[in-house]
């Protein structure tokens, strides 16, 4: 803020300057304005060490990520390669990866539950979180009285800066106990079902804050012009305000589900972390398919991570093989984040 | 490689400037932790100069950094692996860990023979009422496979058979006491200090018609305990450091620590463990 203030007087100073620039130096004894000049050249030197420090803050931002990848790269590559720091067998891509079995004690350790469960819980949260992200969007941009648009805009707000324990405890002493008691006949209904709604209900918030600027900052002449030209509010709405949002709706929802992707405290406390859970799906038989894959207690890559991590002893091949899952939710964020750029400058274009 | 060499200078200048200083590093179990914190506030009260730095981390983490000399003293729930055994570090075993199956208050029953608990765990029994309760379906609430917890109930509980599948995980003791109070017909397997905490909530059961309390481990009857371990490192730890956490550690093991600081925290003396071993 200060910084372009005394920028004015030293340009308008150094022009008159400049030309006798010589002639100063050779007679040092004159009085000259030197404060305003030393000043000046201190304030470019400070404006030197400050681009400097944006430029270093800048590469520390890539460095790190860069560090993150090669860090669990290396990790991850010694659960498939004889690599230093091994001190047990090495498994090839197949056991890992098209494997449904994971017991590491036994020297099983198929990760596909654990991808299936991420794809699952995120995939059923953002069911429910997008449509109902966007809608309330278009309701607080374009349906709703200001009051009442300035109240949801500030709960929308608060319910984004809600730490994710505490929609996990939330899940975990009360939803979890009245659904398994209303349902499932006081069966415990930790699972797919409730941690995706957990999940939704934490994500929504970021789909509607987002969706809303997105419609907000839609020129009005969009929704003045077809409803000039006859069309009911739904149908402005529907045919001309979401198709016109689209790209920024689309980033709304992404940025949603890499919130839902990533989370682990939540989930893991309402899912039932059983990595068994696709053997188990096959063994039971008493609910239909449906019921029982909402409530068969499963596990993610993110939950399984944070309870195994830290108790397992590092250079092992279920420590390396937790990396490389690590690695994989990685590749997974950065190819969805990828992925919707791409889409999103489509759309412009 | 970079990264890690680099990680592990890191490490190392960690633990090394301080050993300067005559200061005695702990690491590994977050169980084992608070009471270890305890005793080195304790100790350093009469021991000024000596500086005692505890920190977490996990059982294995403690193993892995004690063994690597990142650590003075690695505290573990669980006994080092073979592996980390030929490295020369040297078992100490601190206090007695009682632990105790639970259940929620409902199930109607409130002792097990060994042979049901163990068919409970590995799915032979399903229902509450097989083993003379209420009708209700057992729920299993198992911790993950690495867990020190999960290791000492397969050993004692299960004898070493494999759990059934059809079970929910959970990490945290505290999550766990929660899952079994709000949750009709679990069972599970906790540190006895949580069914203090969670009184009324969930219930203790008996194991081989013992209750786990001070008498029933002391006598011998009640079997279902652990040991909270510590590891030191002679041939990687500075021999004056190595005396002080030494001395440090004999002072967790006298009478008058045992006696009242391990029994408050919820733990056992390790001596009743010998006298048991005595009377057998």
């Amino acid at each position: 803020m200060a910084e372009p203030m005394p920028d004015l007087p030293e340009t308008t100073l150094d022009a008159p300057l400049l030309p006798d620039g010589l002639a100063r130096i050779a007679t040092q004894g004159t009085p000259c304005p030197t404060p305003v000049f030393r000043q000046s050249h201190l304030h470019r030197l400070a404006d030197r060490w400050t681009h400097l420090l944006f430029l270093a803050c800048t590469l520390l931002v890539v460095l790190l990520i860069g560090g993150i990848l090669y860090f669990l790269a290396a990790r991850g590559a010694g659960a498939f390669f004889p690599l230093a720091g091994n001190t047990d067998k090495v498994v090839t891509f197949r056991e890992v990866f098209l494997s449904t079995n994971w017991d590491p004690g036994d020297g099983h350790f198929g990760i596909v539950p654990f991808i299936a469960g991420t794809l699952a819980v995120t995939g059923l949260a953002l069911l429910v979180a997008a449509p109902t992200g966007v809608l309330t969007g278009v309701f607080i941009a374009k349906v709703a009285p200001p009051w009442m648009r300035n109240v949801m805009r500030q709960v929308m707000d608060l319910l984004v800066g809600i730490p994710s324990v505490v929609y996990g405890i939330f899940g975990l002493t009360i939803i979890l106990p009245m659904v398994g008691h209303a349902w499932l006949a006081d069966a415990p209904a930790a699972g797919f079902a409730v941690s995706a709604a957990i999940l939704a209900v934490m994500i929504v918030p970021t789909v509607v804050s987002l969706s809303t600027d997105a419609f907000e900052s839609l020129p009005s002449s969009l929704d003045e012009g077809s409803q000039a030209l006859g069309s009911t509010r739904w149908q402005a709405i529907w045919r001309v305000l979401i198709p016109a949002a689209r790209p920024r709706l689309l980033t709304a929802t992404v940025l949603g589900l890499g919130r839902a992707i990533g989370e682990a405290m939540a989930v893991q406390m309402v899912i039932g972390n059983n990595p068994q859970w696709m053997l188990l799906m096959r063994q039971a038989t008493d609910q239909t398919p449906v019921l029982r894959f909402l409530f068969t207690p499963a596990a993610t890559l993110t939950t399984e991570l944070v309870q195994e991590l830290p108790n397992t002893a590092s250079g092992s091949t279920w420590n390396n093989v937790l990396f490389a899952m690590g690695l994989l939710l990685y590749l997974m964020t950065m190819l969805l984040i990828l992925a919707t750029r791409r889409l999103g400058r489509q759309e412009h274009a | 490689m970079k990264i890690r060499s680099l990680v592990l200078a890191a490490v190392a200048a960690f633990a090394l400037t301080p050993a300067f200083a005559q200061t005695v590093t702990v690491m590994g179990s977050t169980a084992l932790g608070p009471l270890v914190k305890q005793a080195a506030d304790d100790y350093m009260k009469s021991h000024p100069g000596v500086q005692i730095a505890v920190s977490g981390g996990g059982s294995m983490t403690g193993l892995n950094q004690v063994v690597s000399g990142g650590c003075t003293i690695g505290i573990s729930d669980v006994f080092a692996t073979p592996a980390q055994d030929k490295t020369g570090i040297v078992n100490h075993n601190l206090v007695i860990e009682p632990f105790t199956l639970i259940a929620n208050p409902h199930v109607g029953v409130s002792s097990l023979t060994p042979q049901q608990a163990e068919d409970i765990w590995t799915g032979k029994i399903t229902n509450w009422n097989q083993v003379g309760g209420t009708n209700v379906r057992i729920v299993r609430i198992n911790r993950p496979t690495s867990s020190g917890t999960r290791a000492v109930l397969q050993n004692t509980v299960l004898h070493g058979k494999p759990f059934s599948d059809n079970q929910l995980i959970q990490d945290a003791s505290g999550t766990v006491a929660k899952m079994v109070a709000s949750t009709p017909g679990a069972i599970s397997f906790i540190e006895l200090e949580f069914v203090n905490l969670y009184k009324g909530r969930i219930r203790g059961i008996a194991y081989n018609g013992a209750v786990c309390d001070k008498q029933g481990v002391g006598s011998g009857k009640y079997t279902l305990i652990s040991f909270g371990h510590a590891y030191l490192n002679p041939g990687k730890t500075n021999p004056q450091v190595l005396k002080v956490a030494q001395d440090f550690l004999n002072f967790i093991l006298s009478p008058q620590f045992q006696g009242t600081t391990v029994l408050k925290a919820g733990y056992m003396p390790v001596s009743y463990v010998k006298q048991l071993k005595a009377r057998l």
